[in-house]
């Protein structure tokens, strides 16, 4: 089940790179927040409603539902095209997701003296999904899409964070929610606060921007 | 004590600055705060390890910041501006809260924990940045905020990427990482992901684009503390992990990138300050020009390491009091183009020697302890035979001179009619900031 879920997120990364539209993105976003909160729990040994509790905040809230849902509403409120508007054709953006993939189980195969608690699979496709973030911050123009990247990269980041295993150092697990809400901040209390300072003709102007 | 008093102090001032009802004393809080902290740094020099265990590199950058932050704490008491005083309050506080963020990257040991703080820095320096609230601010906070972000994740991959390389009892306390089961294959990639995340928080090429637009717009008492010390800060991580790669047998690599970052921050830097106009962008650029001096410093090793450090100090001290002396020459023209200023010489005379003395210190003239390190990366580029990174580095800094001077020239001379007169303070900050860079110049510790 584990190994399918995993597949199935790759497979998202994939999606993401043929589509042209917002909304498939958040689309994409939150069926990666949904299947980050199954993995977890898959991968949880001991029940505990407090750790239960916040990982359920972390990805189905947060990851899932509040953050798409936002900028579904800024995509609506602000009058936006619903085009992605690549700097790259979905050919090129396709071929660079397998040259990523390759690039990343390639490593994950080359590492020398695996360690136990090591999935080769989980962290050949949480590298493929930061390298994929990356690129989509590069590759788009569109405040909004790189923002997706951006959200992208850290739900890989959350991945490779899981990959590393259960006994992580504290720091590393208080990390993870630490960099969860900066995301959150960025996306929602950054981009309110533009939408609020600028009246209604001004906004859009400002979060259609280059970056 | 200490270490409860640095941090007690500031969110005193801080709950003191929300029921405080005038600039006045808010600023004199502040004043308090950067006193305090050049005084637990005086103390913290006199008996080592006495602030929390702080170690030498941490100690150097909190020194830096404390005289800094204590020029920045003065110059607010004669910077005036329009904001309401609910705006100065929010100001305030995020001001000190970005100092004590500061101060925690540089006491942590744990490679965790600077993360965290220096996440703490992007956040609360993003609302300083964009403290006008105006159009552009906002846009260069955004841009700074989201850059820099991406940059932290990266460098978070990198953290976890160093968990990975433990196969067992994995820390983050750099001193009890066991070098002897670490996998050099992860640590290497740790350190690249570390390197370029936390490289793009000190604004080093190809990753420098927030820096220009955040500089122009951000006010200049928080420039002189971005510039003179959260750039140092990110690059404590760096050199933290830079340790375990030395000590681990792979120091070829970690030179050979920071060579390869510091000569692209010059090149970018010396083509992007012929083209700007802008004096506050043209400074933002020089910072990316001397953080890419100071990777080819550590990148060349030997006495060029030496050479690094004193570049790190000397360019703290010398760009935060030439940001000051920015922010009074906006003041003067309400103009950030340096096309359309001119007659600085004849309109406020402090200024215009403060920004021709900044000038030929930045650009490393003796006694600028710019000069001695400048001099020293270019004997060690000599001497390891890299003559072509020497005859392009020599290039390409004498291009960014022309520019600054180009600058200081336009905007200094000339005539003008008008005379405007500015607080004390305006030129007791920098001329401060300006002597103690002349003194470390003179009489720089003996090199081993």
């Amino acid at each position: 089940m584990l190994e399918i879920l995993i597949v199935i997120f790759g497979l998202s990364l994939v999606w993401a790179s043929v589509t042209n539209m917002l909304g498939t993105i958040i689309k994409i976003l939150v069926v990666q927040g949904i299947i980050l909160f199954g993995i977890t729990v898959l991968k949880t040994t001991q029940f505990n409603w407090l750790s239960f509790v916040t990982i359920a905040l972390e990805t189905l809230i947060f990851k899932a539902v509040l953050i798409p849902w936002f900028i579904n509403d800024t995509i609506k409120h602000n009058h936006m095209r619903r085009e992605v508007e690549a700097s790259v054709s979905n050919f090129f953006s396709l071929a660079l997701m397998s040259l990523i993939f390759i690039l990343s189980f390639a490593l994950a195969a080359a590492a020398p003296a695996w360690s136990v608690k090591v999935f080769p699979l989980e962290f050949g496709i949480a590298f493929a999904t930061i390298l994929k973030g990356v690129f989509i911050i590069i590759a788009n123009k569109k405040l909004i899409t790189q923002l997706m990247g951006y959200l992208i990269m850290e739900n890989g980041i959350f991945m490779l964070s899981l990959s590393a295993g259960s006994d992580l150092p504290y720091i590393v697990s208080l990390g993870v929610s630490l960099d969860i809400m900066l995301s959150v901040l960025i996306a929602v209390l950054f981009i309110k606060r533009i939408r609020s300072t600028f009246d209604d003709d001004d906004a859009p102007e400002i979060l259609r921007e280059d970056i | 004590m200490s270490a409860v008093l640095l941090f007690a102090f500031p969110i005193l001032a801080i709950v003191l600055c929300l029921v405080s009802n005038s600039r006045r004393k808010i600023d004199i809080l502040v004043v308090l705060h950067a006193l305090l902290h050049s005084g637990l740094g005086l103390c913290a020099y006199i008996k080592r390890g006495s602030l929390m265990g702080m170690d030498d590199l941490g100690l150097f950058n909190f020194l830096i910041l404390s005289v800094i932050y204590a020029a920045v704490a003065f110059y607010r008491l004669g910077h005036k501006d329009s904001s309401t005083l609910k705006n100065y309050r929010v100001h305030s506080i995020f001001l000190m809260i970005f100092v004590m963020a500061m101060d925690g990257a540089a006491m942590a040991k744990d490679l965790g924990l600077i993360w965290i703080f220096v996440e703490a820095t992007t956040i609360s320096s993003a609302l300083l940045i964009s403290y006008s609230n105006s159009k552009r601010s906002l846009e260069a906070a955004w841009k700074y905020l989201f850059i820099c972000s991406v940059g932290i994740a990266l460098a978070f991959a990198g953290i976890l990427l160093l968990v990975i390389a433990q196969p067992e009892h994995a820390t983050l306390l750099i001193a009890k990482i066991d070098l002897s089961t670490i996998s050099p294959f992860w640590l290497k990639i740790s350190f690249v992901f570390i390197l370029i995340g936390f490289g793009t928080k000190m604004g080093l090429a190809p990753l420098h684009f927030w820096m220009p637009d955040a500089y122009s717009e951000a006010p200049a008492p928080i420039l002189a503390l971005l510039s003179g010390a959260l750039l140092n800060i990110a690059f404590i991580p760096i050199l933290r992990v830079d340790k375990l790669m030395r000590q681990s047998g792979m120091g070829d690599l970690v030179q050979e990138l920071y060579l390869l970052l510091g000569i692209l921050s010059v090149f970018t830097a010396a083509v992007f300050m012929l083209k700007t106009k802008d004096f506050k962008r043209l400074l933002a650029y020089s910072s990316i020009e001397n953080m890419g001096l100071i990777m080819i410093a550590f990148g060349m090793g030997g006495m060029a390491y030496y050479a690094g450090y004193m570049h790190i100090v000397g360019h703290s001290l010398i760009k935060a009091a030439f940001f000051l002396t920015a922010g009074n020459a906006l003041t003067i023209y309400n103009d950030k183009n340096y096309d359309n200023t001119g007659g600085l010489l004849q309109i406020n005379r402090g200024s215009a020697w403060l920004w021709l003395i900044s000038s030929a210190m930045l650009i490393g003239l003796p006694p600028s302890p710019l000069f001695t390190s400048k001099f020293l990366i270019a004997i060690s580029l000599l001497k390891n035979g890299s003559y072509l990174y020497f005859g392009l580095l020599m290039l390409l800094l004498a291009v960014i001179s022309w520019a600054i001077f180009n600058a200081g020239l336009k905007i200094c001379l000339g005539d003008s009619e008008r005379k405007k007169s500015l607080n004390v303070w305006l030129y007791l900050a920098p001329a401060g900031l300006l002597f103690i860079a002349a003194l470390i110049g003179i009489f720089l510790p003996v090199m081993n």
